[in-house]
C-alpha cells in the first residue's frame, strides 16, 4: 500500500490561494560544503509568483541565479526551505514524483538549446508530448514548429539549423506539452542581438497566449525589462526590483 | 624534467573513460593472444609428448625386411644429439621351463603358448611409460625402463593361460628367462594386426641367445629416436636417401587416428586465436575513435593557444606509446596467470607432466598484436586530430565526425588480415573468415536496416515499450552500428561454440563408450558358427564377421604395379600383403564416393572390387582400372567399380579392397575377422574364449581406446579454455561499444529527466531497448553462425552439419539478457548525472 505524499500547506495558505501562486518559495537556502568550510550559495530566499506572471532573475555571474532556477524547477533539492509548484510541495517529493510533475506542468528553455543531436527537429519537439502521454504527438509537434516558423524544416537535424533556429525548436519543445510554468535559462545568451530579439518576441508571445507563467534567468537587460517582475540576486540573497508603474500594470 | 612532466600528463590521460576502454581492449587483446599462444605451445608439447608415447619415442624407424637397423644409423643419430633405443618384435612359442620335456601339465594349464615378443634395449621407452605390476595383487607402477636381462614380463592373459607365478622360469627358444612381473600396458600399443598373440617383453640383448631369430625369419626391427624437432628433421634428411623400400619413418603427425584429431584441434585453436585478435582490434578501434572525437575541442583549443600540427601529432603519438606500454604490460600480467592455470589443468591429465615453460618467443605475437591494434586502429583517428581546425573553438564544423572512416577501416582490415595470415600460416582460413565476415556485415546491415526502418511508424508514449522502440528508430545510425557489431560478435562466439561442440561430439562419436575393444582374428571357416554364437552371447550389440584373404596387388592395367605407380607415390600397402575381403552390404560407417555397389552392377559384380578412397588416390586408381591380385599362387583379376571412404579409427575391421560375395575370392582359403565390445566386468570371458578357441587370435584394444580418449579430453579442455577467452574478448567488445555511447546517453538522460521522464521509466525503456537490440542481434547471429558452420564444417573440419536447435532457440534470449545487463550497467552513470548539468553547461 503506497501512500501519496502529503502536501504541506503553510498556515495562512488556503487551497484557493495556493492556486493563485504558480510558484512559491519559503526560506530557501542552499549550502555546499567544501572540506571544512561550508559556503552559502543561497540563503533565506522567499518569493511568490502568481500564475501567468513573467519574472526575470538577474544578477552577476556566480551570484547563484542558475542554482535558484534549478531549485525552483525541482532539478535539485535545497538544503533548507520549501518550494511549492502549482500548489504542490516539490521539496517533499521524490525525484520521480518531481519528474512526473515536470512532465505535466513544466517547460524548459536552455542557453545551449539542448536539442538531442540524433533526433530531427520534429522528434525533439515530440519528446515532452510523448513523456506526458499526450495524443497525436506528431501533429501537435508539427503545428508548434509551424508556429515558430520552422514548418519547412521538420526533418532537419539540429546541426543543420542555425543557433536561432535551434532555439526556436527548443521553444516549441518547451511549449509543446502546454506547461503551466516555463523556466528559461539565458534563452538569448548564445544568440546575436537581432536573433535574440526574435527569440524573445516568440517567448513572450507564447507566454501571453498560453497564459504560461514564465521564470527566466537572464543577463539581457532588454529581455528582463519585458518581464512583469524582476528579482535581483546578489551574494545569495534575493530582492525584488521595484519597476515602474507601466510595467507593473502589464501594459 | 620535461619528459617527466610529459609522463605525468600521460598518466592523467588514463583517467579518461575512453582511454580506459582502449587500454582494457589492448590488455584483453594482448592477454588473449599471449595466453592462447603460450598455451597452444604448451598444448602442442603436451599432445606431442602424450602422442609420442604411442611410439614410445618421437620417431620410429621400422625395418620389415628381417635385417637389423644399421648400427651406424644409431651412431649418426646420437652424434646429432638424439636419444635412441632399439626394439625387436617377433612371434614365438613360450614354454614353461619344465614342460618342454614333460609335454603339458596335468591340471589343464597349457605348458606352451604362442606369444608376440617385444624385446627392448636400455633406454626404452624414450617417451611415455610402461605400466608394470610386480605381482597379481601388487600396485601398478609406471616405469621408464623395460625388463632387465634374464627377465621376462608377460601380460595377464599369458599368466592365466599358462598358470604361471611370478618367479617361474619360462623358455624362449634356447634361453631360460624368469617371469619378473606383469606387463599391464606398454606405451606403444600396436595398431596393426601383426601382433596377434598375447604380449611378452624381454631385453633386446637376450634375443641372440634365444636362437629364435635367424636370418630370414619373420621379425621386425624398430629404431626409436627422440629429441629436438630440428635435430629429428635434419637426421631424417640425412637418413632418407639411405632408406630402403622396407624402411618406414613414422612420426605421430603422420599416424592415422590421432593426426586428424590433432590437425583439427590445431586449426580450431588458430581460428579461436584469430577471432580473439579480430574482436580485440574492433574494441580498440571503437574506443579510440570515441577518444579522438572527444579530443577535438582540446585540439582546437591547443591550436588557438599556438600549438602547431606537428606538436599535436607528437603529443598524441606519445600518448599512444604510453597506452601501448601499459597495454602490453597489463596484458602480459593477465596472460601469464591464465596460461599457468590452463597448463596446470592440462597437466593434471598427463602421466608425465610437461614442464610449464615460459617461452619468450610466444610473447612476440601478443606484442605485435598490440602494436598493430594501436597503429592500424587507434592511430588513424588520433592522427587526424592534427588537422582539426582551430576555428572549431568558435564553431564546430559540420559532420567531420565520419571523415576518413572508410580509409581507417580499410587500413585496419588489411593490417589484421596480414597479422592473421602470419599467425595461422593459412591464407585460406583467414580469407574465409574475412569473406564470411564481409557477407555477414552486409547481410546483418541490410536486415538491421529493414528492422529499424519498420519501427518508423511507432510513435512514443509514456510506455517503456514505445519509448524503447522509438529510441531504436530515432538513434537508427547508432542502433544499426551496435546491432551489426553485436550480431557479428555473437556470430563469432557462437560459431566457435558450435564448432567446439561438434568437434567434441564427432570425436566422442568416433569412440563411443561401447566401441569395439577386442578383435578376433584367424577364425577358421568351420569355427565361424560357434565363435559367432559365443560372441553374440557376451556382446551387447550386433557383430559383423568378415572373411579375410591375404593377397598382394601385383598388376595395374596390365603393368606390374611397381612400375605403374611412380616412385614418389611409393605406398606402404604395396610392400606387404593386403587383407582382401568380400561383403554383401557396405559397413554402415563406409561411404560410397564414386561408382556403384554390387546390385547395380549385375553380372559385372563377380569381377568387381571396391577400393578405399585414400589408397585409390595414392595409387592414382580410377573407376574401370584393371587390377590383378596374387593370392598364394593364384592370380585374381578385378575391375575397380567403386571407391569408398572408410573410418579407420572406428575400431572395426576395415579393408582397402572389398569384393562381392560369390565373386573371385570365394573359392580361396579365407579366415574370418570381427571386432566387438566386451564390457569391463566380462574381461574374464576372454580367457574362456582362448581356451575354447586356442587357434583364434585375440587382440585387446582397451588400452589404446583409453589413451585416445585421454587425448580427446585434453584437446577438448584446451578448446573450452580458448573458447572462454574468446567469449571474454567478445564481451569486452560489446562493453566497449556500449560505453562509447555513454556520453550521448548521459546528455540525453539528463534532458529526459528535466523534461519529466521518471527514472523507473527510463530504466525500463533502456533495458527494453537493449534487450530488443540483443534479441535481434542474437537471432541474426544464430542464422549467420549456422551458415558459417555449414561452410566451415564442410571445407575445414570435414564433419557433418546439423542444425543446432538448443542454441538457435536460446541465443536470442541469452543475448537479450546479456545486453540488458550491459545496458543496466551503463545506465548507472546516466542516472547519476544531475539534470542540473544542463543548466551548468558542463557538456
Amino acid at each position: 500500500m503506497s501512500v501519496a505524499p502529503s502536501t504541506r500547506h503553510s498556515s495562512y495558505d488556503t487551497p484557493a490561494q495556493a492556486q493563485v501562486h504558480a510558484l512559491r518559495v519559503e526560506s530557501l537556502a542552499y549550502r555546499v560544503t567544501v572540506g571544512e568550510e561550508s559556503l552559502d550559495i543561497l540563503s533565506d530566499v522567499s518569493m511568490a509568483i502568481a500564475a501567468g506572471e513573467s519574472v526575470a532573475i538577474v544578477g552577476r555571474s556566480g551570484s547563484g541565479k542558475t542554482t535558484l532556477l534549478g531549485l525552483l524547477a525541482g532539478l535539485d533539492s535545497p538544503t533548507e526551505g520549501a518550494v511549492w509548484l502549482a500548489g504542490e510541495e516539490m521539496t517533499a517529493m521524490s525525484e520521480d514524483q518531481r519528474a512526473a510533475l515536470r512532465a505535466q506542468r513544466v517547460g524548459f528553455v536552455f542557453q545551449s538549446f539542448q536539442l538531442l543531436p540524433a533526433l530531427s527537429a520534429l522528434e525533439n519537439v515530440m519528446l515532452p508530448l510523448e513523456l506526458a502521454g499526450k495524443d497525436d504527438p506528431r501533429e501537435r509537434a508539427s503545428d508548434l514548429l509551424q508556429r515558430v516558423g520552422l514548418g519547412e524544416r521538420l526533418n532537419h537535424a539540429p546541426r543543420q539549423l542555425s543557433g536561432g533556429e535551434q532555439q526556436r525548436v527548443a521553444i516549441a519543445r518547451a511549449f509543446a506539452a502546454a506547461p503551466k510554468i516555463l523556466f528559461a535559462d539565458e534563452p538569448t545568451g548564445n544568440l546575436d542581438a537581432h536573433t535574440g530579439e526574435t527569440v524573445s518576441d516568440l517567448l513572450m508571445a507564447l507566454n501571453r497566449e498560453q497564459g504560461t507563467t514564465l521564470v527566466m534567468v537572464t543577463h539581457d537587460k532588454t529581455l528582463a525589462a519585458r518581464c512583469q517582475r524582476q528579482f535581483h540576486i546578489e551574494a545569495g540573497r534575493v530582492s525584488e526590483v521595484r519597476l515602474n508603474a507601466k510595467a507593473e500594470l502589464g501594459l | 624534467m620535461k619528459s617527466a612532466m610529459r609522463f605525468v600528463a600521460n598518466l592523467r590521460d588514463f583517467r579518461d573513460r575512453s582511454v580506459r576502454v582502449v587500454l582494457m581492449a589492448l590488455i584483453i587483446a594482448v592477454a588473449t593472444v599471449g595466453a592462447i599462444n603460450l598455451f597452444a605451445g604448451h598444448l602442442q608439447q603436451v599432445l606431442v609428448t602424450s602422442s609420442s608415447a604411442f611410439l614410445a619415442a618421437d620417431r620410429q624407424l621400422d625395418s620389415e625386411n628381417g635385417q637389423p637397423i644399421d648400427a651406424a644409423w644409431y651412431r649418426e643419430a646420437q652424434s646429432r644429439g638424439l636419444e635412441t633405443a632399439e626394439m625387436v618384435r617377433f612371434s614365438t612359442m613360450l614354454y614353461t621351463a619344465d614342460t618342454s620335456q614333460s609335454q603339458g601339465q596335468a591340471d589343464g594349464g597349457a605348458g606352451f603358448q604362442l606369444v608376440s615378443v617385444k624385446a627392448v634395449s636400455d633406454g626404452y621407452p624414450l617417451r611415455g611409460q610402461v605400466e608394470f605390476q610386480a605381482g597379481p595383487n601388487a600396485a601398478v607402477e609406471a616405469l621408464q625402463h623395460g625388463p632387465a636381462q634374464g627377465e621376462i614380463w608377460v601380460n595377464r592373459r599369458v599368466l592365466a593361460l599358462m598358470q604361471l607365478d611370478i618367479g617361474d622360469a619360462v623358455e624362449v627358444g634356447a634361453l631360460q628367462l624368469s617371469v619378473a612381473g606383469i606387463l599391464v600396458r606398454e606405451p606403444d600399443a600396436s595398431f596393426g594386426f601383426s601382433s596377434l598373440a598375447p604380449r611378452v617383453m624381454m631385453h633386446a640383448d637376450d634375443v641372440a641367445a634365444t636362437q629364435v631369430v635367424q636370418p630370414g625369419s619373420r621379425v621386425e626391427y624398430v629404431g626409436l629416436f627422440a629429441g629436438e624437432d630440428s635435430a629429428l628433421e635434419s637426421y631424417y634428411e640425412w637418413l632418407q636417401p639411405q632408406m630402403g623400400a622396407s624402411h618406414e619413418w613414422d612420426s605421430i603427425r603422420e599416424g592415422q587416428t590421432l593426426s586428424d584429431s590433432l590437425a583439427r584441434a590445431e586449426r580450431f585453436l588458430l581460428l579461436g586465436g584469430s577471432l580473439a585478435v579480430l574482436l580485440a582490434a574492433v574494441a580498440v578501434a571503437v574506443a579510440s575513435r570515441q577518444y579522438a572525437l572527444q579530443q577535438r575541442d582540446t585540439v582546437a583549443l591547443l591550436k588557438t593557444l599556438g600549438l602547431q600540427s606537428g606538436q599535436i601529432r607528437r603529443h598524441y603519438q606519445r600518448r599512444l606509446a604510453a597506452w601501448g606500454v601499459a597495454g602490453v604490460l597489463g596484458g602480459l600480467a593477465l596472460a601469464l596467470p591464465i596460461y599457468w592455470g590452463l597448463s596446470r589443468l592440462a597437466n593434471r591429465l598427463l602421466d608425465r607432466p610437461v614442464d610449464i615453460a615460459f617461452d619468450p618467443l610466444a610473447i612476440w605475437p601478443a606484442i605485435v598484436t598490440a602494436l598493430v591494434a594501436l597503429f592500424a586502429f587507434a592511430y588513424p583517428p588520433l592522427a587526424r586530430l592534427q588537422s582539426v581546425p582551430a576555428m572549431r573553438v568558435l564553431r564546430s564544423a559540420v559532420s567531420e565526425q565520419h571523415r576518413g572512416i572508410v580509409k581507417d577501416i580499410a587500413l585496419g582490415l588489411s593490417a589484421v588480415f596480414i597479422l592473421l595470415c602470419v599467425y595461422t600460416q593459412n591464407v585460406w582460413l583467414v580469407a574465409a573468415v574475412f569473406a564470411g565476415l564481409a557477407v555477414l556485415m552486409l547481410v546483418l546491415g541490410l536486415f538491421g536496416w529493414g528492422l529499424v526502418t519498420a519501427l518508423r511508424r511507432v510513435t512514443g508514449g509514456a510506455s517503456a515499450w514505445r519509448l524503447a522502440l522509438v529510441s531504436l528508430f530515432r538513434h537508427r545510425r547508432a542502433s544499426l552500428a551496435q546491432l551489426t557489431v553485436f550480431a557479428m560478435v555473437l556470430t563469432l562466439a557462437s560459431t566457435l561454440y558450435l564448432l567446439r561442440s561438434s568437434l567434441l561430439t564427432d570425436w566422442q562419436m568416433q569412440l563411443p563408450e561401447d566401441a569395439p575393444n577386442h578383435f578376433l582374428i584367424n577364425i577358421a571357416p568351420e569355427q565361424l558358427d560357434s565363435v559367432q554364437a559365443f560372441v553374440e552371447q557376451h556382446s551387447t550389440q550386433a557383430v559383423e564377421f568378415y572373411p579375410m584373404v591375404r593377397g598382394r596387388l601385383t598388376q595395374l592395367n596390365g603393368e606390374p604395379v611397381k612400375e605403374a605407380v611412380s616412385k614418389e607415390r611409393e605406398v606402404r600397402a604395396l610392400n606387404r600383403e593386403l587383407n582382401l575381403t568380400w561383403m554383401a552390404e557396405m559397413p554402415a560407417d563406409n561411404e560410397l564416393q564414386e561408382g556403384q555397389w554390387w546390385p547395380e552392377l549385375g553380372d559385372r559384380a563377380a569381377r568387381a572390387v571396391s577400393v578405399e578412397s585414400e589408397l585409390a588416390e595414392r595409387l592414382g586408381l580410377a573407376l574401370g582400372d584393371q587390377l590383378v591380385f596374387t593370392v598364394g599362387a593364384e592370380e585374381v583379376p578385378a575391375t575397380v567399380t567403386s571407391i569408398r571412404s572408410v573410418q579407420w579409427d572406428s575400431m572395426k575391421p576395415n579393408f582397402y579392397m572389398a569384393f562381392a560375395p560369390g565373386g573371385a575370392l570365394d573359392s580361396l582359403p579365407a579366415t574370418w575377422i570381427t571386432s566387438f565390445h566386451l564390457p569391463d566386468e566380462k574381461q574374464a570371458v576372454i580367457n574362456e574364449f582362448t581356451r575354447t578357441f586356442p587357434t583364434v587370435s585375440v587382440l585387446e584394444m582397451e588400452h589404446l581406446i583409453v589413451r585416445i580418449r585421454d587425448i580427446v579430453t585434453q584437446v577438448g579442455q584446451a578448446i573450452e579454455a580458448i573458447l572462454g577467452l574468446v567469449l571474454a574478448a567478445a564481451l569486452a567488445v560489446m562493453a566497449a561499444v556500449v560505453t562509447a555511447t555513454l556520453e550521448a546517453r548521459q546528455r540525453e538522460g539528463a534532458l529526459l529527466r528535466t523534461l519529466g521522464a521518471q527514472q523507473s521509466l527510463m530504466v525500463r525503456s533502456t533495458l527494453l531497448e537493449f534487450a530488443l537490440l540483443g534479441w535481434i542481434a542474437g537471432l541474426l547471429a544464430v542464422i549467420a553462425a549456422e551458415g558459417a558452420l555449414y561452410a566451415l564444417q564442410y571445407r575445414l573440419f570435414e564433419g557433418d552439419f546439423r542444425w543446432h536447435w538448443p542454441l538457435s532457440l536460446s541465443l536470442p534470449f541469452i543475448s537479450a539478457a546479456l545486453l540488458a545487463l550491459l545496458g543496466r550497467w551503463q545506465l548507472g552513470p546516466v542516472l547519476k548525472v544531475s539534470p542540473m548539468r544542463l543548466l551548468r553547461r558542463l557538456d
